[in-house]
């Protein structure tokens, strides 16, 4: 429930699902449809100002993190639940070293100290795909390109082995090729780890690639919830459908030179 | 590249900045070598005739108490130095610390009492206000510094106050929420330091501010009241200049602008060299 001046909105609401450790869960649906309000609410990080969650229960490895208040909820993020953002840019502190960020996670968590987070901060960037990672360390974010902020980003996520992942569009703000790699270094590590990705995106080739369920949301609540596969050979929901009628196929001709000259021909 | 690098780069590249720079630097090295003992220290005594001219034993000439106005005016610098110094460092302070936490708590009740606070404080002209609280406060040696920092970090906390409201729906403030560190720790570790380009602005502008108004409270005699500074000895001189000796006021007022003049271009420079839209890189 979101607080705009006076009125109130529901932006999710009746929504219900699980997941299973290793699984990769896709949230799907058009923009404004509350996937990243279904985020934000899992985490907690809803402010009071702004609205209010009123999910009855949000259930982690026996705990109800709906009934948790803030200070048990906060070391439970970063540590069983961590999110990966949109723009990785900003979601770095751009006046500090990338190092000193990443190394925070494993000295709150882990109260490691400064040597000791270093060397961890090291390891799980190798684990992500970095090679040179004491040399990424002493960069500031603006330094790195956004494959490897979003690399150290899943770092920090990923830091602490959490029981689930929430990534929200973690590759828009990246190419293609970038995209490709990081969701199965991404992907990779999370099966490793043991951990539950809820990947958010309106990408559905992604959810082709990568997801084994989809949820699939329109207005607020969740209209289908199937495997993937099955999502795309019989779409349950007329919605569903719809969605998948909106992507975008690009079907190559079979020769080259007609392609080409269809395309002058449109010109 | 660091912060810090860019922003002094691109302040070599400014001529008035790096004139301002050097005249500030030297008024620095003035103030050190009085406070080390090492000049003005004749500042008191009153070994000359009344109202010698310039010549080779008083630089300057002397006043109506037949004390050296070169040695009085270099001495000044410190005590310029002094009051700038405490003014800038402690009323920018508080002002991030207001400013921050009636950002950060936007639309609650610090936000309220820090903004009515400031309006309070902004409604009351300046230096009626100033001179009110060095009255109310005299005798104290640091009535002046506490009346100045009570009203110089108005503008400091304005600014700062939107800039965390800005800073703190970025993205790396909801990231830093979401690997579990509380509020007031992002705040000060996170969301302070990136006011940081604020803060040394403000710190120069209110540097300026505070001589300048030092000068005028002690030409009221609410200012210094145990050793000289450039108001007071412009407060000497109003009588002097009745009676065709300008010393005293030419020496006063030149430092004062020069001094001034120093801090105002390299305050501008910074501002500029601090600017992101300015010759991005």
């Amino acid at each position: 429930m979101l607080r705009l001046g006076r009125q109130t909105l529901t932006a999710v609401d009746g929504i219900s699902f699980d997941m299973r450790p290793g699984e990769v869960l896709a949230l799907v649906g058009e923009s404004g449809c509350g996937k990243t309000k279904t985020a934000e609410a899992l985490m907690g990080l809803i402010p009071p100002a702004l609205g209010a969650v009123r999910a009855k229960r949000i259930d982690l490895a026996g705990r109800n993190l709906a009934t948790l208040a803030e200070p048990a909820l906060r070391r439970i993020r970063g540590r069983e639940i961590s999110m990966v953002f949109q723009e990785p840019l900003t979601a770095l502190d751009p006046v500090f070293r990338v190092g000193r960020q990443l190394a925070a996670v494993f000295r709150r968590h882990r109260r490691l100290g400064r040597a000791e987070a270093r060397e961890a901060s090291i390891d799980m960037l190798r684990l992500v795909g970095i090679a040179d990672a004491g040399r990424v360390l002493e960069r500031y974010p603006h330094e790195l390109s956004g494959g490897m902020r979003q690399r150290v980003i899943i770092a920090m996520a990923m830091a602490c082995r959490p029981r689930v992942l929430i990534a929200d569009e973690p590759t828009t703000a990246l190419d293609v090729t970038t995209q490709a790699q990081v969701l199965e270094q991404l992907t990779t590590l999370a099966r490793d780890f043991g951990t539950a990705i809820l990947l958010i995106t309106h990408d559905l080739g992604i959810v082709a690639q990568y997801a084994d369920r989809a949820l699939v949301m329109r207005r607020g609540r969740i209209v289908e919830d199937t495997l993937v596969g099955a999502l795309f050979r019989e779409p349950g929901h007329p919605y569903s459908a719809e969605l998948l009628r909106a992507t975008v196929v690009v079907a190559l001709p079979p020769e080259a030179g007609a392609a080409s000259g269809d395309m002058a021909g449109t010109r | 590249m660091l912060l810090a690098e860019r922003v002094w780069n691109r302040l070599r590249d400014d001529r008035a900045g790096m004139v301002g720079l050097a005249i500030v630097g030297l008024f620095l090295a003035v103030s050190l070598a009085v406070w080390l003992g090492l000049a003005g220290q004749g500042w008191s005594a009153a070994d000359g005739g009344r109202w010698e001219p310039a010549g080779p034993r008083h630089w300057f000439g002397t006043n109506v108490l037949g004390q050296d106005i070169f040695q009085r005016a270099v001495y000044s610098v410190r005590t310029a130095f002094e009051i700038g110094l405490a003014v800038a460092l402690l009323s920018t302070a508080l002002g991030a610390v207001l400013g921050a936490l009636a950002g950060w708590y936007s639309h609650g009740w610090v936000d309220g009492a820090v903004v009515w606070l400031k309006g309070v404080l902004d409604s009351i002209p300046f230096y009626l206000f100033v001179a009110a609280v060095a009255y109310a406060l005299q005798g104290q040696p640091w009535a002046m510094h506490v009346a100045m920092i009570a009203t110089f970090w108005t503008t400091t906390g304005r600014l700062v106050r939107a800039e965390v409201m800005k800073l703190k729906t970025r993205e790396f403030v909801l990231a830093a929420r979401s690997i579990g560190l509380p509020g007031p720790l992002i705040l000060a570790r996170h969301v302070l330091p990136n006011t940081l380009h604020i803060l040394l602005v403000q710190a120069t502008i209110a540097f300026v501010a505070a001589i300048k108004t030092e000068v005028i409270l002690s030409f009221l005699g609410l200012g210094v009241q145990d050793g000289v500074s450039w108001g007071l000895m412009l407060a000497e001189s109003t009588q002097e200049v009745l009676a065709g000796h300008f010393n005293n006021f030419l020496a006063a007022s030149l430092m004062l602008f020069a001094l001034l003049m120093g801090f105002n271009l390299l305050a501008d420079a910074l501002q500029d060299a601090f600017d992101p839209r300015q010759g991005a890189q």
